[in-house]
């Protein structure tokens, strides 16, 4: 798009850069606190740990091909198979959707600078690079994971996993709940805060609704898990009693904990994907989601009622069965938000004007494999049901669908639809739909036998099975759907990567978005919007008299914020502009601050006593360096 | 529940193979943008259709199912089987008849059991997916179920939880039998082991009693009391070794004792590094219990 | 748009102020530190609900002939600490009000009783040591982890004073009220936990 630049504004764009400029380089990087920068740097991290904990699954599907086969002995295919969940969940669904999609995202979508604490921003990343390469320093160096991702006590006991891979993988998740608890925080004042003025909750694009969701879900679960973690950390190594019965301990603590956290986790996992969902299906029906309210509230109903069903992770435990059939019933009521959103996506596509390009595609794709997921879901809330299924392929089946289909497809689906924004070049439409069958294939290929190996009785986590069972030509089909996955997934990167060099110009606009995000350039300037947005609805983009405005506000230099780095905040539901924040801007301390952490826990790690408090000393002075300089100083 | 599911996956694909066929095109016919006819859509598909089925679904499961799986009524069962988990193979007791085994459970056919499972050291479950519900075993904590088979027969278990390195080769098996028979072993488990009678076997015998293997196993009648490993007793009753890893042959037999490991990677029993003579010989001793 | 506040450039009594009072919303470091009191509120909610998920595990609490805890000093010691969101709140106040010496005096004084708390506390707590200790069972472990998790909280608390102590001498800037407006908040929360932590503690001899 060329419109051609009256000098006034020529000038005004020309100051905003300088003010909002960082060190250039790879400097540049280390001291960034451009919620972009940020969001690039989750992206890739995050992304890398896709790739481990791929090439972790496609071992034990190499594993499992054939029946007795010893392509990983038993010991290595347990620190698989828990470095894999591990892996998959805390440092890359997590990290990709709220650390990379949201932070690249939210302050774009509603019309601010950065994130309401740029700094804390930097560090949650910094943190989290921390606790990623703690854990894989111990699956590298041969002390993994190996008591499965949710790591039940008393295998998990030191008795009888003396080594040190569950404290790498103890501490290396408390590390990481440390990044992701000051990540969502950050979030939810970003998007009660700095909302364009005007942009009252309920014009707010329902993306946010879903990364407000999902982070109030984080500040309330994760709190959970942190208690079971240092409880099992001073159980291993100080020797206290919370799990052994013998001292008045007990095992089924631990998974009362892990899963009050843990279900809401699934949800914290699907939830950015309905977000993404709710941003793509607009913008290529060319229409409204149907029943709006409706899916706002399923969002955040989702995220709520997710805390009341976590023990239908334990029907076998021998729960009384009045407990039993109270959780069956909440997780039944699960399904309602559920369809509506559901319904409300096939409606708005139905009654749209669908153009199938390839983030449409990504998306259809998800709603069938969450129906497919769903369904699978909703029978195991039919106890007697579950009690022959747990712990089956028929519940592995059940999560890939859900997380692999229903959570990672939008986000392939959502990288495909802001590489544009972000990199300011088109992909390959071609190659991106093809990517898109491969993996839809491969993934149904993949994981639909799983269900029936797991009728036929084949428990998770076997390393290998005999071939008696009858198990055999299933596993077969399973691994080589999951080289065609893999196959899928990698020309979605190489289409990405290739396009990033050779693709069109893509120009602002170029699918007719309905958020504010494409109404900046592409990739968007440092401070994101000359001109604080007007906003009178949820599909900005589509109120062309309001980007006119703004447009014309450039010239005059109105809500422009020029003075230093200055972004607009606004009351929390109406959004009325309340004041003009002063943003700190690039700072070397973040990376400090975490690296100082990291300290901290490898020496508790060591069980260096000593060396951790002077650590604890170091990191305090880091956190007073941090705060040593106040905005106005600046 | 698969035929309803079936109706639901498909009734909402039918809708999205709608949307493709009208592809480019605006809207359908008569909803359109209709956003009143929409939201009615969302809520009869999304919410009134739904709670509807899964009213039945928790009605016909969770009220009425639930209880056949429940843990029996004391009175109702009439014996009691104690089975405890270890890594990686399954104790098993016959309360208040002396009796102990290992991985072959016998039942009568047609009799409700009381089962009662423990564990010894990690989280365990109990699962003959032939014959009812998973049940885990905790430690510190005794659940149980009932155990009926309608039909004699022998039915395979195994460990459904995630219990460490051989939760793979942890199974079982459960004989349902006509009552005479199963009193006719149960009778044969109660008596300790027989001398053995080969030169041989004595032999072995000794062997076992002086190489290590007493240490963790027991056999009745004899000195050897270990509790580690599994109750050797009437070994030679059983059809399988090692949690249903190997078939109980004399071939098998040794090249399990002479190196488990090789078998079982990581299973807690040793290879005792004895020579060839001398594990034949507790294999002639072993092969005699019967 | 001439009358939305630049708050952060405000500096002195003055334009504190009147950022303060012209502000709609709390302001952004509020908003965090509410959403942190939160997310730390549960963890105590989680470490009691562990204490008392042990508890009703047996018939005996404390477990193995443990001395139930006597009663009058952690209650007064509480007593101590929750009165020292007393000072804290006047100080906010003050510095709203712009008297920062005030302020500050304030400050110093609920600081120096914070400190005493903490230091008694951590007194107690050695006794309690000498007659048993965090390893002997489960209820001496659940018994220590949620006292030390509280007294560091109190811990943290007490830096944050000592920044501000220091911070405010030089002078008051909005985000110096800010901090000091957070802080209350904060302390405001550890007290209530402290109320809570040390109702669970001696729940055995109430
Ligand atoms: C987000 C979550 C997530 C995702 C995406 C996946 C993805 C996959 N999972 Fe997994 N899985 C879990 C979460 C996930 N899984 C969890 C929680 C468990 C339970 C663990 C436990 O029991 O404790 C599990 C368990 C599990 C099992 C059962 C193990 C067992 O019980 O013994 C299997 C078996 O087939 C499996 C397979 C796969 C496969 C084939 C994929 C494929 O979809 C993977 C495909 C991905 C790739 C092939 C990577 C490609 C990436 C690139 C090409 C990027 C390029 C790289 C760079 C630029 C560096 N998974
Ligand atoms: C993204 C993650 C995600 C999501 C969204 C879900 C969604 C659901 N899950 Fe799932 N679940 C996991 C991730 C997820 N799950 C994981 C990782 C595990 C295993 C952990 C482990 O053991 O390692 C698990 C395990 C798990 C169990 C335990 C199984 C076991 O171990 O025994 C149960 C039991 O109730 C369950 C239930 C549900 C339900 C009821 C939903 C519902 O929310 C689904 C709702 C959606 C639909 C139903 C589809 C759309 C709706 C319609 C089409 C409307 C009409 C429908 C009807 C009328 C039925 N899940
Ligand atoms: C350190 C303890 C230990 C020692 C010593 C030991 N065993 Fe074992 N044994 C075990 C354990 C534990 C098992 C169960 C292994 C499994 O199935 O995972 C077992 C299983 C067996 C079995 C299979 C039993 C069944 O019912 O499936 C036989 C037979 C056996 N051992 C014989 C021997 C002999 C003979 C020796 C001496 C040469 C011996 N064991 C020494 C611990 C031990
Ligand atoms: Cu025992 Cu798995
Ligand atoms: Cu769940």
């Amino acid at each position: 798009m060329t419109v051609s630049t009256p000098p006034a504004t020529a000038v005004r764009l020309q100051r905003l850069e300088r003010i909002w400029k960082e060190s250039p380089g790879v400097l540049g990087w280390l001291t960034t606190v451009d919620h972009k920068r940020i969001g690039i740097l989750y992206f890739f991290t995050s992304l890398f740990f896709f790739g481990a904990g791929g090439v972790e699954a496609l071992l034990i599907r190499t594993q499992l091909i054939g029946p007795n086969q010893s392509t990983l002995d038993p010991a290595t295919f347990n620190e698989m198979m828990s470095s894999h969940g591990t892996t998959m969940i805390f440092f890359f669904v997590v990290p990709m959707s709220l650390g990379a999609f949201g932070n690249y995202l939210i302050p774009l979508m509603i019309g601010a600078r950065d994130m309401a604490f740029p700094r804390l921003n930097a560090l949650s990343y910094w943190i989290y690079l921390c606790a990623g390469v703690f854990l894989y320093v111990g699956v590298f160096s041969g002390n993994g994971p190996s008591a499965g991702w949710f790591d039940y006590v008393p295998l998990a006991s030191k008795a009888y996993s003396p080594g040190p891979g569950i404290d790498f993988y103890a501490l290396s998740l408390l590390f990481v709940s440390i990044s992701t608890t000051a990540g969502a925080i950050n979030a939810i004042v970003t998007i009660f805060k700095l909302r364009a003025p005007g942009m009252s909750l309920n014009r707010m694009p329902l993306f946010c609704f879903a990364f407000l969701a999902v982070s109030f879900a984080l500040i309330f679960a994760l709190p959970a898990l942190s208690t079971a973690l240092i409880l099992l950390e001073l159980e291993r190594l100080l020797g206290f009693h919370f799990f052994i019965p013998a001292a008045g301990g007990a095992p089924i603590l631990w998974q009362n904990l892990f899963w009050i956290f843990g279900h809401p986790e699934v949800y914290i996992i699907i939830l950015p994907a309905f977000g993404i969902a709710t941003s793509i299906i607009p913008t290529f029906t060319r229409r409204k989601m149907v029943a709006w309210p409706l899916v706002a509230l399923a969002e955040i109903l989702v995220a709520f009622l997710g805390f009341g069903v976590w023990a239908h992770h334990m029907f076998a435990v021998g729960l009384a069965s009045a407990t039993a059939i109270y959780f069956a019933a909440a997780s039944l009521i699960i399904v309602i938000p559920s369809g509506i959103q559901l319904f409300s996506w096939i409606a708005t596509i139905v009654t749209g004007t669908p153009r199938f390009q390839t983030p449409l595609l990504w998306i259809v794709g998800f709603i069938v494999l969450f129906i497919m997921g769903g369904l699978s879901g909703v029978m195991f809330a039919a106890i007697p049901f579950d009690q022959q299924t747990t712990d089956t392929y028929f519940v592995v089946a059940h999560f890939h669908y859900v997380i692999f289909g229903a959570a990672v497809f939008p986000l392939l689906g959502g990288m495909y639809y802001w590489f544009p924004k972000v990199t300011g070049r088109m992909y390959h439409e071609g190659w991106g739909k093809a990517s898109f069958w491969l993996t839809f294939v491969g993934t149904n290929i993949t994981f639909f036998p799983m269900h029936i190996l797991g009728l036929d009785g084949m428990p998770r986590r076997n390393y290998t099975y005999g071939p008696e069972m009858g198990w055999t030509g299933l596993n077969l089909i399973e691994t080589l759907g999951a080289y065609l996955l893999a196959l899928g997934l990698l020309a979605v990167f190489v289409n990405l990567a290739v396009s990033l060099f050779r693709g069109a110009r893509a120009g602002n606009d170029p699918f007719g978005g309905d958020t504010l995000e494409w109404s900046t350039t592409s990739p968007p300037p440092e401070y994101n919007y000359a001109v604080i947005p007007k906003v009178s609805s949820p599909y900005a983009m589509w109120d062309t008299e309001d980007r006119e405005e703004d447009a014309r506000n450039l010239e005059r230099g109105r809500k422009t914020l020029e003075r230093g780095h200055e972004t607009a905040a606004s009351t929390a539901v109406d959004a009325d502009w309340d004041e003009v924040l002063e943003m700190p801007s690039h700072s070397a301390w973040p990376p400090l601050v975490a690296l100082a952490m990291a300290g901290v826990f490898t020496m508790i790690l060591l069980q260096q006593w000593l060396a951790a408090a002077v650590f604890v000393g170091v990191l305090l002075c880091t956190v007073a360096g941090f705060h040593l300089k106040e905005p106005e100083e600046a | 529940m698969l035929v309803v599911a079936g109706v639901v996956f498909l009734g909402a694909v039918a809708m999205l193979v709608v949307g493709w066929v009208r592809r480019e095109t605006p809207g359908l016919p008569f909803l359109g943008e209709n956003e009143k006819l929409n939201t009615g859509l969302v809520v009869l598909f999304g919410m009134a259709i739904p709670i509807v089925i899964l009213v039945a679904l928790f009605i016909v499961s969770d009220l009425v199912l639930l209880n056949e799986t429940d843990a029996p009524q004391a009175s109702s069962t009439a014996m009691t089987v104690t089975v405890i988990g270890h890594q990686w193979f399954w104790q098993v007791r016959y309360e208040g008849e002396g009796a102990e085994t290992a991985n072959e459970i016998h039942i009568p056919v047609r009799t409700p059991v009381n089962l009662v499972v423990r564990s010894a050291d990690v989280i365990h479950s109990f699962w003959v997916p032939e014959l009812n519900r998973k049940i885990d075993t905790i430690p510190g904590q005794a659940n149980s179920i009932e155990l009926y088979a309608e039909e004699a027969g022998v039915y395979r278990g195994q460990c459904a939880e995630f219990c460490g390195l051989q939760h793979a080769h942890m199974a079982f098996r459960v004989y349902a039998e006509p009552m005479p028979k199963f009193k006719a072993w149960l009778a044969n488990i109660r008596k300790p082991a027989r001398e053995p009678a080969t030169p041989q076997a004595q032999l072995g015998q000794r062997y076992f009693m002086e190489d290590g293997c007493a240490a963790c196993h027991a056999i009745a009648g004899t000195e050897a009391r270990g509790t580690v490993g599994p109750n050797l007793t009437h070994l030679a009753g059983r059809e399988t070794i090692a949690a249903d890893t190997l078939a109980n042959t004399p071939e098998d037999l040794f090249r399990w004792v002479q190196n488990p490991q090789a078998i079982k990677p990581g299973a807690k029993m040793p290879g005792l590094g004895l020579g060839p003579e001398q594990f034949h010989a507790i294999v002639a001793y072993l092969t005699e219990l019967r | 748009m001439s009358s939305v506040p630049r708050s952060m450039e405000a500096e002195g009594p003055g334009p504190v102020r009147a950022v303060d009072r012209e502000r709609r919303t709390q302001a952004s470091g509020w908003w965090g530190a509410a959403l942190l009191i939160a997310t730390e509120a549960t963890l105590f909610a989680c470490l009691i609900a562990t204490y008392f998920y042990l508890r009703f595990r047996t018939s005996e609490w404390p477990l193995g002939g443990i001395e139930k805890p006597s009663v009058t000093l952690p209650l007064v010691f509480t007593g101590m600490l929750v009165a020292s969101s007393i000072p804290m709140f006047f100080s906010v106040r003050a510095a709203k009000g712009g008297s920062v010496r005030a302020a500050w005096w304030l400050l110093l004084l609920a600081t120096v009783v914070q400190a005493t708390y903490l230091g008694l506390q951590i007194h107690l707590m050695v006794d309690d040591l000498h007659s048993f200790s965090p390893q002997a069972n489960a209820y001496g472990s659940i018994y220590y982890t949620l006292i030390t998790v509280h007294h560091a909280h109190v811990a943290v608390g007490l830096a944050i004073d000592a920044w501000l102590l220091w911070k405010l001498a030089r002078g008051i800037t909005n985000y110096r009220l800010i901090g000091l407006r957070v802080a209350a908040f904060y302390w405001y929360f550890v007290g209530a936990a402290a109320i809570a932590v040390v109702l669970t503690q001696l729940y055995p001899s109430l």
